[in-house]
């Protein structure tokens, strides 16, 4: 079979190269033909052999790494639509009720997913093929982790436009993956934020009253409770395995702690970044807890941890190697300050529940000034080094 | 003992068994302009003339005491050129006559000698950083660090290699020690055989000869990673090296006055019939070798089942050597011929399958769970398990979008991702500051190869030194 598709893809190759019958088509041509085979292509220049790793590897490590998040996320929409809806068809606890959770979500997530992808990818390959480039893999995570962070009744129509803004203003404008400077996610997840407060924040945007369309429950998350003033009606345990209310794919730690296994020994993600978010943010809980102004303050530190994106937001989003800090010391001094702007804009700033965003957002504009600082550190050592030796040398002339 | 952590080795198949093939009849012997960065050559001969081992065949036309010698005695049977008739390859057909060597007509070891070895055409051995161009006879050396074992995949052991001339390599040291005032490195794994010789007669001589140990992955034996351990190079400062073969081709001439630069080659590689050693002259044609030693069928293909057909030679390690025709010469430095299948085969949803046979530094495929440090134990893991090499690049082109892995098989205090982009923009102060002088492409060959955006920065490295290199001028 595989035989036969490849002298398939062999035979209508001459069609798309340039100057063939589809030539403007080549890039998209190439992309599909990649994803099917890797390609032929040997080394010509520099080392002989190379690592197994490319690209789409890496990539769709990542995607599996979200996997778990993905799943729960999908069950957790049905969950909550099950506890809140009058006119839930199955009996709550029963087994066709927790298949029935899972399908619901399933229906719910996936034309969030395809719009992300459809939008997302289509202006992907449009910009490759302007570009005669091949079609970058970094998408495959993009596009699926904005449907995971925004909530479950947002409409389709703000979504398209919100990946549309992200892709074309947060990535294309730079020069496409790698060039970038912010997280093209939480950009389209801020452009929804700021755009259409009323479709994402507030109490009544969290759980989908049905099958279809943009009705929801009403329903606080956590953090909407605490910004409010009130303590979380949730437990710890609760929060900690994701049966909360929330944005999508976000709410549950467990299952993001599995994607950060997957993303910490495949090496793909940096734990350097994700345990200083964590640092960060208990540092800043801790310091909340010493003053104790009031009942926000007092919440014990590890909550931070459990409530809003904050676990989403340090293994996945944080640990973008394109727009984190690029150096090891800097990611330390990134993923710190991460945590700990994260925890003081939910805490100091109401009108902002979830503080992770906008913290993230912030460190990656302040990221290249990171390396500056760090490289220029390398920079000053090797000088001093050199002015040491000349210094010796001029001693010994006199 | 100074010990590197950050280095990767690659478990290829077909290191070289200690057995030597007796290979110094070859006809055919090559020097090649282009295994010397920088050179512009002068030609000083013409085809069908007569040579003898030592004579000059060409020169450096900016500096003409440069002289690149014939290895052999015989006849400049071809002068290879290229595009805009560059100058390739001088190529010396033996004779077959020996050498006539003297009983003993010792080369005194003094302050003459720099000159003597310019005449006779051993200066060309000796290589300096930064730049990686034959050393300036007119500069000053701050140190010679000389590696006397190779950590390279399937790289020859020293051990077996300099067996018998223990000699001529401790002579060739005092005779190094004597070109410079700094120390004179020569550098060892603990526990090598040649290291207890060399070290006695270090102890004997009291000359400025320091005896170091590396331990680690590679890139613990290149001279670059050893260098930036023991004496980093500052601006405007010159470090030389000389590989350990040469360090005895140089011993050996001052025993005797002749030119005579026989080396140990190793042959290896996953496509070698008998890998093992080759004694040989320097520059001989590799012609008779391929015919002897490569295996030709189909290598078994990865998870996709597609076969590839053809073999790459290669003079020197699979991270860092050139490729050269099945015909070609080896390169003037090199002591390693690897013989590696071509790649140029598809691999049906390689990204997606869970790769077992597919080596990775990073864990993203099955074979990363096999433990590292199996060493030579890869040989009893089931064939389907066994890590499979080839020239397949394993993926397309992409900006450089990953970060902190290059630092991981890196051992230096540079910042490598930085330094790489610096040379990419070219901006000149930049590279400086980030400590270009102190890397050679070779040091980049670990990061080149783990790179999941498949950048060639050996080349981006080469360029960059170049451009400086001609700024310096």
């Amino acid at each position: 079979m595989f035989d036969k598709l490849r002298s398939f893809i062999d035979k209508i190759k001459p069609d798309f190269v340039a100057g063939g019958k589809f030539g403007w088509l080549q890039s998209t041509f190439e992309a599909f033909e990649t994803f099917a085979f890797t390609p032929n292509t040997v080394t010509k220049r520099g080392s002989h052999v190379r690592d197994g790793v490319d690209m789409k590897r890496a990539m769709i490590t990542v995607v599996i790494a979200l996997v778990p998040a993905l799943l729960f996320g999908m069950w957790n929409i049905g969950f909550q639509t099950s506890l809140n809806s009058m006119d839930w068809p199955y009996e709550l606890g029963t087994a066709a009720s927790w298949w029935y959770c899972l399908w619901f979500g399933f229906l719910r997530m996936l034309p969030l997913i395809v719009v992300s992808y459809v939008v997302g990818l289509g202006i992907e390959f449009m910009f490759a093929q302007i570009r005669h480039h091949e079609v970058n893999e970094g998408y495959l995570v993009t596009g699926l982790i904005i449907p995971m962070i925004v909530p479950v009744t947002t409409p389709l129509w703000q979504l398209a436009l919100a990946v549309a803004f992200a892709v074309v203003i947060g990535k294309e404008v730079f020069g496409g993956s790698g060039m970038n400077f912010l997280n093209p996610a939480l950009v389209a997840r801020a452009f929804l934020f700021f755009s259409y407060p009323t479709h994402m924040s507030g109490d009544s945007v969290w759980i989908a009253a049905d099958l279809w369309g943009t009705d929801a429950i009403a329903g606080a998350t956590p953090l909407g409770e605490l910004a409010a003033g009130s303590w979380p009606s949730d437990t710890a345990l609760d929060m900690f395995i994701g049966i909360v209310t929330g944005s999508t794919c976000e709410t549950s730690v467990i299952a993001i702690l599995l994607g950060a296994i997957v993303l910490l020994v495949s090496g793909i993600g940096s734990w350097r970044i994700m345990l200083s978010v964590v640092l960060g943010g208990g540092i800043m809980g801790l310091l909340f807890n010493l003053i104790g102004a009031n009942s926000y303050m007092q919440l014990p530190f590890y909550y931070h941890y459990l409530m809003g994106g904050f676990a989403f937001g340090a293994v996945f989003m944080a640990t973008d190697p394109v727009t984190s800090a690029q150096t090891n010391a800097g990611k330390w001094i990134y993923g710190l300050l991460i945590g700990v702007f994260a925890v003081l804009l939910r805490v100091l700033n109401p009108a902002y529940p979830e503080g992770m965003m906008l913290s993230i957002l912030l460190m990656n504009c302040f990221a290249p000034l990171i390396d500056h600082c760090v490289v220029s550190r390398n920079i000053k050592r090797r000088e001093r080094r050199g002015s040491a030796v000349e210094n010796t040398r001029k001693e010994v002339v006199r | 003992m100074i010990k590197i952590k950050k280095g990767l080795d690659l478990p290829i198949e077909g290191v070289a068994d200690c057995r030597v093939s007796d290979a110094r009849d070859i006809a055919l012997y090559a020097v090649k302009p282009t295994d010397y960065v920088g050179l512009v050559p002068r030609l000083l001969v013409a085809e069908g003339d007569k040579v003898s081992a030592g004579d000059a065949l060409f020169c450096d036309k900016n500096d003409v005491s440069l002289r690149f010698v014939a290895p052999v005695n015989g006849e400049v049977c071809a002068v290879v050129r290229g595009e805009k008739r560059k100058l390739l390859a001088v190529v010396v057909k033996a004779d077959g006559s020996q050498v006539q060597r003297p009983a003993e007509a010792p080369v005194a070891v003094d302050g003459d000698l720099k000159q003597r070895m310019l005449d006779a055409g051993l200066w060309s051995l000796l290589r300096q950083r930064p730049f990686g161009t034959v050393a300036n006879p007119a500069g000053k050396a701050k140190a010679i660090v000389v590696s006397c074992f190779d950590s390279a995949p399937l790289a020859p052991d020293y051990d077996f290699a300099l067996q018998g001339r223990e000699r001529e390599l401790c002579d060739g040291l005092e005779a190094l020690a004597s070109l410079t005032e700094g120390t004179v490195f020569v550098t060892f794994r603990p526990g090598q055989r040649l290291a207890k010789v060399v070290e006695q007669h270090v102890a004997s001589h009291q000359k400025r000869v320091s005896v170091q140990y590396f331990e680690g992955p590679h890139p613990a034996g290149n001279v670059g990673t050893q260098i930036a351990c023991l004496c980093p190079i500052n601006k405007g400062e010159t470090v030389w090296t000389m590989t350990a073969q040469d360090v005895a081709v140089l011993g050996d001439w001052l025993h005797t006055g002749v030119y005579h630069p026989e080396r140990m080659v190793a042959v290896a590689g996953p496509q070698t019939k008998n890998p093992h050693y080759y004694r040989v002259i320097a520059g001989a044609c590799v012609e008779s070798i391929v015919e002897a030693q490569v295996l030709n069928p189909a290598y078994p293909m990865l998870d996709g089942g597609m076969k590839a057909e053809g073999v790459r030679v290669v003079s020197g390690n699979v991270l860092s050597g050139e490729q050269i025709a099945p015909d070609g010469y080896l390169g003037a430095y090199d002591s390693l011929l690897t013989f590696l299948p071509e790649g140029d085969y598809y691999d049906f949803m390689g990204w997606l399958l869970p790769g077992f046979n597919k080596h990775s530094f990073s864990r993203t495929f099955a074979s990363g769970f096999v433990p590292r440090c199996m060493g030579g134990l890869y040989q009893m893991l089931p064939e389907f398990m066994r890590p499979k090499f080839d020239t397949n690049l394993h993926g397309g082109v992409r900006p450089l979008v990953f970060t902190g892995n290059f630092e991981r098989v890196f051992p230096f205090d540079i910042y490598p991702l930085q330094l790489l982009k610096a040379c990419i923009i070219g901006d000149i102060e930049l590279m400086e500051k980030l400590g270009i002088y102190e890397v050679e492409p070779e040091d980049f060959a670990l990061c080149e190869y783990i790179d999941p955006s498949k950048t060639d920065i050996q080349p981006i490295v080469r360029q960059a030194l170049e451009t400086l290199r001609k700024e310096a001028l």
